[in-house]
């Protein structure tokens, strides 16, 4: 019996030490686990951005939203300014144009190319990125017109290509 | 005999000297007695002592500068700067938690190369001995120094701060699968907001500086254990063999009040940067990551892979899997390494030889791309100190 015993204790202690393991293991966890936020304070990602009719024709940019409105009479695009690479703030290079001769005609500005001050990445007019590190082209947003109020909605979420666009009526 | 009430830098016998190790808590830190080999200057150049005593002017620096910082987005700048300019003498012990926070990590760097050029992680002798551990301890305790390094980065919340440490968690989370499950659990959510900011305060003086403290301990008891500086099988001549105290003592009270000079006075004389409060909706240009991580910025830069339409992003190649990739080797390499044990303590043996090459190869490497790193002016552009930048807006 004795060696059946030595077996029991020796079992029933490493038994104990494997529960106590497991249980430091799983507070662990439990400790690691309660790092990873459940609910984030981060900006809303679907933000009302102001009546069409408020943005020039050509670019406006959003610093809120780190995001550039393109306008090109009736059609809108959304593009974000937050480089692929590396999450920068790209710079817009832009001119200044004013629509024929009409000296009353609101300037706008017309893209060059965008450029990131972080690593140098550069992008078309269009959001393609062209050089640098950057691996994919700027970010296309989902547009959409707020049905209460018709401001324009910006989904910051919602990535859609490079075709899509909102046409107003 | 009569017994001193103190110990005294000049024991009259070797018996005494023993004697007040043995009767003083502080005294035991040190061995009783030590090889003069272990205490030479050379080739230890004693950076790993000069590496301990950063950390400890680290740590009386930093408690001032943590009565007076409050860790919130909305006051943490402007507390930065009222000790910087309200505090009395406020200026200098930020001045001199910095310095001394950039020398830990030049000083530690240079630890990890004089170990790696003299072989030191090799057991040599009679005696057991695990170097190698010792060696993976201390490579922790590199990262550790880094991270203590960067956040505190974070911590005045101004542009430089915000927009290295956006760049940063941006490497992070391009890591497959697990890298924004990491940057969540690191920075609380997607943007860097006040979850970044209190819990990089919490790594910077709670979490790591606690981690280094245990590693720390563990590392000198491993040195000790396993029979002080590492060197060839060397005769044990009792001739070559001192009393710790006074020896010893001397020279670490020498090293440590140099270490504390050289601090004080840098932090005389540069003064610490505080740019304009952190603004997530401008991004400085130039904006680069803090010295010791500009070489990977020029990596992260320059590994963007394109495979027919698929672009692998250089912040997982360069930013990931490269930096592993070194930490991994480097951590490995006592076990990597074949040459024999003869060859510790050697300078460049021929059987070490290209191991040794290729070592100083990367280090050059290193050093070559932070130096080009630190000359990049606006927009990425390369620039000679002499010649100016160009006049590019810094704002859209």
């Amino acid at each position: 019996m004795d060696g059946d015993s030595q077996t029991r204790r020796s079992f029933l202690s490493r038994l104990a030490a494997a529960a106590g393991l497991a249980g430091l293991a799983a507070q662990g966890g439990i400790l690691v686990r309660s790092c990873v936020p459940n609910v984030t304070y981060d900006s809303p990602s679907t933000v009302k951005i102001g009546l069409p009719e408020s943005f020039a024709d050509g670019l406006t940019f959003l610093p809120a939203q780190r995001l550039f409105i393109v306008r090109d009479s009736k059609v809108f695009r959304a593009v974000s300014a937050v480089c692929t690479h590396l999450g920068c703030t790209v710079h817009a290079d832009v001119q200044q144009l004013t629509d024929g001769p009409d000296p009353g005609a609101r300037p706008h500005l017309q893209v060059q190319q965008f450029s990131c001050p972080c690593h140098g990445s550069r992008y078309r007019a269009d959001g393609t990125n062209i050089s640098g590190p950057a691996p994919r082209p700027l970010a296309r947003y989902r547009l959409a017109l707020a049905p209460d109020d018709g401001q324009l909605v910006v989904n910051l979420t919602d990535e859609v290509g490079a075709s899509f666009v909102l046409t107003l009526s | 005999m009569t017994r001193r009430r103190f110990w005294s830098l000049r024991p009259a016998s070797t018996g005494e000297a023993t004697d007040a190790i043995l009767a003083n808590l502080l005294l035991h830190w040190f061995p009783a007695r030590m090889r003069l080999t272990s205490i030479a200057w050379t080739p230890s150049f004693w950076l790993g002592t000069v590496t301990w005593v950063l950390f400890v002017l680290l740590l009386l620096s930093g408690l001032p500068l943590m009565v007076f910082y409050v860790p919130s987005t909305r006051e943490a700048y402007q507390s930065i700067k009222d000790i910087e300019h309200v505090v009395s003498f406020g200026w200098w012990i930020r001045a001199a938690h910095r310095i001394a926070a950039h020398l830990m990590v030049i000083v530690v760097s240079l630890h990890l190369v004089r170990v790696f050029l003299t072989g030191a992680y090799k057991n040599a002798g009679q005696r057991e001995q695990h170097r190698e551990w010792n060696w993976v301890i201390g490579v922790a305790m590199l990262v550790g120094t880094l991270l203590l390094s960067f956040t505190g980065y974070l911590l005045p919340w101004d542009q430089l701060a915000f927009w290295a440490v956006t760049v940063s968690m941006n490497i992070v989370s391009s890591t497959l699968l697990v890298g924004p499950a990491i940057r969540d659990a690191l920075i609380g959510g997607r943007e860097i907001g006040q979850t970044a900011l209190m819990r990089f305060y919490l790594l910077h003086i709670v979490v790591v500086p606690i981690a280094m403290a245990v590693l720390f301990a563990y590392h000198m008891w491993r040195v000790r254990k396993d029979g002080g500086l590492a060197r060839g099988d060397a005769p044990q001549d009792a001739a070559e063999v001192v009393v710790a105290i006074p020896a010893v003592a001397r020279r670490v009270t020498v090293v440590a009040l140099l270490t504390w000079l050289v601090v004080t006075v840098l932090a005389l004389v540069i003064p610490s940067p505080l740019e304009e409060a952190a603004n997530a909706l401008v991004t400085p240009n130039p904006a680069k990551a803090p010295w010791y991580f500009l070489w990977l910025q020029e990596i992260v830069a320059d590994t963007t892979v394109r495979i027919g339409s698929v672009a692998v992003n250089g912040a997982f190649i360069g930013g990931v899997v490269l930096p592993m990739a070194l930490l991994v080797l480097l951590t490995l390499w006592p076990w990597l390494d074949r040459s024999p044990a003869a060859t510790v303590g050697a300078t460049l043996p021929r059987e070490r030889r290209t191991q040794v090459l290729v070592f100083i190869a990367i280090a050059a490497i290193v050093i070559v791309l932070t130096g080009v790193g630190l000359l990049r002016g606006p927009s990425w552009q390369f620039y000679w100190p002499w010649q100016p930048w160009a006049n590019v807006p810094t704002r859209f």
